[in-house]
């Protein structure tokens, strides 16, 4: 029955806590080493020039994914599509979720990834109020730059047919968010002449299996949207939900496409 | 005189084959538990590459307070479980003490973390400090599954708040003890948004699978322990009161009658929570200890008439149904690690020592059995404590206050005196606080070793 202090073991049992969180987020680096060495200037792939909108299927299509930007809230990676030499499609493939994180990336990354084709190069403007996110985004879309750059250099791709213009008649619809169980997947597409023309995900599940699965079926619904010129497409088996994501969030595109 | 020596010996060998002092777990818990506390800073280590700036740091404070309550939260209703590595080998007591120790530190990093959290993220949205009461409205509103976790943070402060020293002493423990059953509410509320919002958890699949695996095991426990367990025990071997005798003047033993009633499995020394069928009484357990080693047909426990509970005892009719959870305590034999013991009771704290002076094994002279009381009308069980020392050759002896109202000497001189090898004894030791405390202070100036004084207090 050792005689027992209170005062003296709350105050102990509080001073030792708090040190040792003090310790741990002093041990923590103020940036992250491994992607510091990913910001570096160069050049974005093309001169934005008239071209038209590359449809999902477009000859010279290639995608880029950019390495993994750490930002103190999770990483961010972006991938680009890039048909002839314009960047047609920017999309983040991991951003941060948890907390105020998932509303951030949900604000941040839709507008981001318009920037990104809107402007063609990786100066792009942050996001006010997910600058971290901004940042790591930016990181990661100038190394999927790179590294298209080198990919194209060493094809010595042919000079890309560019098609007629149609930029007057196309437009843009982004459809609302649909929540699935592994996260929002939200749609956008391109509709020129009352037909789509191009479907991209401006969000989908990611983290986990679901950065895969998304991988694996996201290009093929964009494919199958164009195909169909409706919601009405087959779901990827193994993605059944971000299939049915998807199908919700293009059909609200076309629904304003319709109105 | 050789032949009784050589009995002498032979009993005694005897005595110390079955001595096998069982050390008590205490020690592997404690390490497993801040190994499971390094995981969970680990989950945060992990998952976090860098701080940028001071709002970083202090959501970084935030997101560790919170792991840390999470899991501390799951180890403080695990210490309630009912485990019987707890209940009997660390002890009863010292469960309770760590559960109200780790109770208080949990709430603590809880409210830390609602602070730190809604804080960061108030400075994140370009705001102050004094917009952080609008900024937890819109976390609250907006963010999955915070606004249970809000009502269940209510919850635990309200619950928290009652336990405080000075407002529990002033609560019946009925209402108490109810209130604190809403812990597993407020466990069942915030368990939610720790995986839906917690950064490591929605990013680190392991790190979910740990945290689903740490409340899964703590709810079976609970649901093993808690329920199944008295369930089987009471349908099995079905008690009832058989009689209920006043011992002196405001202590009174209850005869329990039932099934098999060896088959429970309870030693000298342990208690059971009891709860009697009868009007007023039904909606409350309460602990008492068994005061004579378990017999197949029959338990008994004595009670000192102190509050409502136990005056209720004395009209406890025949027949009525008992509802009892157990066996509890570690306060037995197995703690024994000496050939000679000396048992040292105060007022009622004489019912586990009664049970355990019949029971211990020892060989004449072994056995010593110290007991404090103010009167000798108060001494209660006194005629059975002579009969067994009579029968086993052991000592008795008491301490009453004197005529004028002194009271007696239990200094460690005295002790010595009256046991010369104290210090070659184990000590159990049962008594209010006051005395528990002082007889510990004498016992260990008499050279006896902390190893080998056990007691069971239930002071928090």
């Amino acid at each position: 029955m050792r005689k027992s202090h209170p005062i003296r073991r709350v105050v102990l049992a509080g001073a030792a806590t708090v040190s040792g969180i003090v310790l741990l987020l002093s041990l923590k680096p103020a940036s992250d080493p491994a992607s510091a060495s990913a910001a570096g200037g160069a050049a974005p792939p093309a001169a934005a020039q008239e071209s038209a909108q590359g449809g999902a299927q477009a000859a010279g299509t290639s995608t880029s994914t950019g390495d993994a930007a750490q930002t103190q809230y999770g990483a961010v990676q972006v991938r680009i599509t890039v048909v002839g030499n314009k960047i047609t499609k920017s999309e983040a493939v991991q951003a941060p979720q948890g907390g105020t994180s998932t509303e951030k990336t949900n604000l941040a990354v839709p507008k981001l990834n318009a920037d990104v084709v809107a402007k063609q190069s990786p100066d792009i403007d942050t996001v006010s109020g997910a600058t971290y996110t901004s940042e790591g985004y930016k990181k990661s879309l100038q190394s999927a730059i790179d590294k298209a750059n080198a990919a194209a250099s060493a094809a010595q791709p042919s000079q890309s047919a560019s098609a007629p213009a149609q930029e007057a008649a196309s437009k843009t619809l982004t459809g609302t968010v649909a929540q699935t169980q592994y996260g929002p997947v939200q749609v956008r597409i391109t509709v020129a002449n009352g037909k789509i023309t191009k479907a991209e995900a401006v969000q989908a599940p990611s983290g986990g299996q679901s950065t895969q699965k998304t991988e694996l079926a996201v290009p093929k619904l964009n494919a199958a949207a164009v195909a169909a010129g409706s919601a009405d497409i087959d779901s990827v088996s193994g993605a059944t939900y971000t299939s049915a994501g998807y199908k919700k969030s293009l059909q609200s595109a076309l629904d304003q496409a319709g109105g | 005189m050789t032949t009784t020596l050589a009995g002498g010996r032979a009993a005694r060998r005897q005595t110390m084959r079955r001595i096998r002092p069982r050390r008590s777990p205490a020690v592997p818990l404690v390490i497993a538990l801040w190994a499971g506390a390094a995981a969970v800073l680990w989950l945060w280590w992990d998952n976090t590459p860098s701080l940028a700036d001071n709002t970083a740091k202090i959501l970084a404070a935030g997101r560790i307070t919170g792991l840390l309550a999470g899991y501390l939260m799951a180890l403080v209703v695990l210490q309630m479980a009912r485990v019987p590595a707890l209940e009997r080998r660390v002890g009863s007591d010292r469960v309770a003490r760590w559960h109200a120790m780790s109770g208080r530190y949990t709430v603590s990093l809880v409210i830390a973390h609602v602070f730190l959290i809604t804080w960061a993220y108030a400075l994140q949205a370009g705001k102050t400090l004094g917009d952080i009461v609008q900024q937890f409205m819109d976390m609250v509103t907006t963010l999955p599954d915070m606004g249970k976790a809000a009502i269940g943070t209510g919850l635990l402060v309200v619950i928290a708040l009652l336990s405080v020293g000075g407002v529990r002493r002033r609560l019946p423990y009925d209402t108490w003890y109810h209130v604190h059953l809403l812990t597993y509410a407020v466990v069942f509320l915030t368990f939610w948004h720790q995986i839906t919002t917690g950064n490591e958890f929605a990013v680190q699949p392991t790190a979910k699978t740990f945290w689903y695996g740490l409340y899964g095991a703590v709810t079976a426990l609970v649901v093993w322990y808690r329920i199944l367990t008295p369930l089987r025990l009471n349908l099995k071997h079905r008690m009832y009161v058989e009689a209920v005798i006043e011992e002196t003047p405001g202590i009174v033993s209850v005869l329990i009658g039932g099934k098999k009633l060896h088959r429970m499995g309870a030693e000298a020394g342990q208690f059971f929570r009891w709860r009697f069928m009868a009007p007023g009484m039904r909606f409350s357990s309460h602990p008492y200890s068994l005061s004579a080693a378990p017999r197949p047909d029959m338990l008994r426990i004595t009670v000192k008439a102190i509050g409502d509970h136990t005056a209720r005892l004395r009209e406890l009719r025949p027949g009525t149904r008992v509802w009892a959870e157990g066996p509890y305590g570690a306060l037995t034999a197995q703690r024994r690690s000496r050939g000679k013991v000396l048992l040292v009771a105060g007022g009622v704290g004489i019912t586990p020592m009664r049970a355990l002076f019949e029971t211990l094994p020892g060989a004449s002279g072994d056995i010593t059995l110290l007991y404090r009381a103010n009167s000798t009308q108060d001494l209660a069980l006194w005629d059975e404590l002579a009969a067994i020392a009579d029968e086993r050759g052991a000592r008795l002896m008491y301490a009453v206050n004197s005529p004028d109202g002194e009271r007696p000497d239990i200094s460690a001189d005295r002790l010595r005196q009256k046991l010369p090898d104290i210090d070659d004894h184990d000590v159990f030791l049962c008594g209010p606080p006051g005395f528990a405390q002082s007889v510990y202070d004498s016992l260990r100036d008499a050279g006896v070793p902390a190893r080998r004084i056990h007691h069971e207090s239930f002071e928090m």
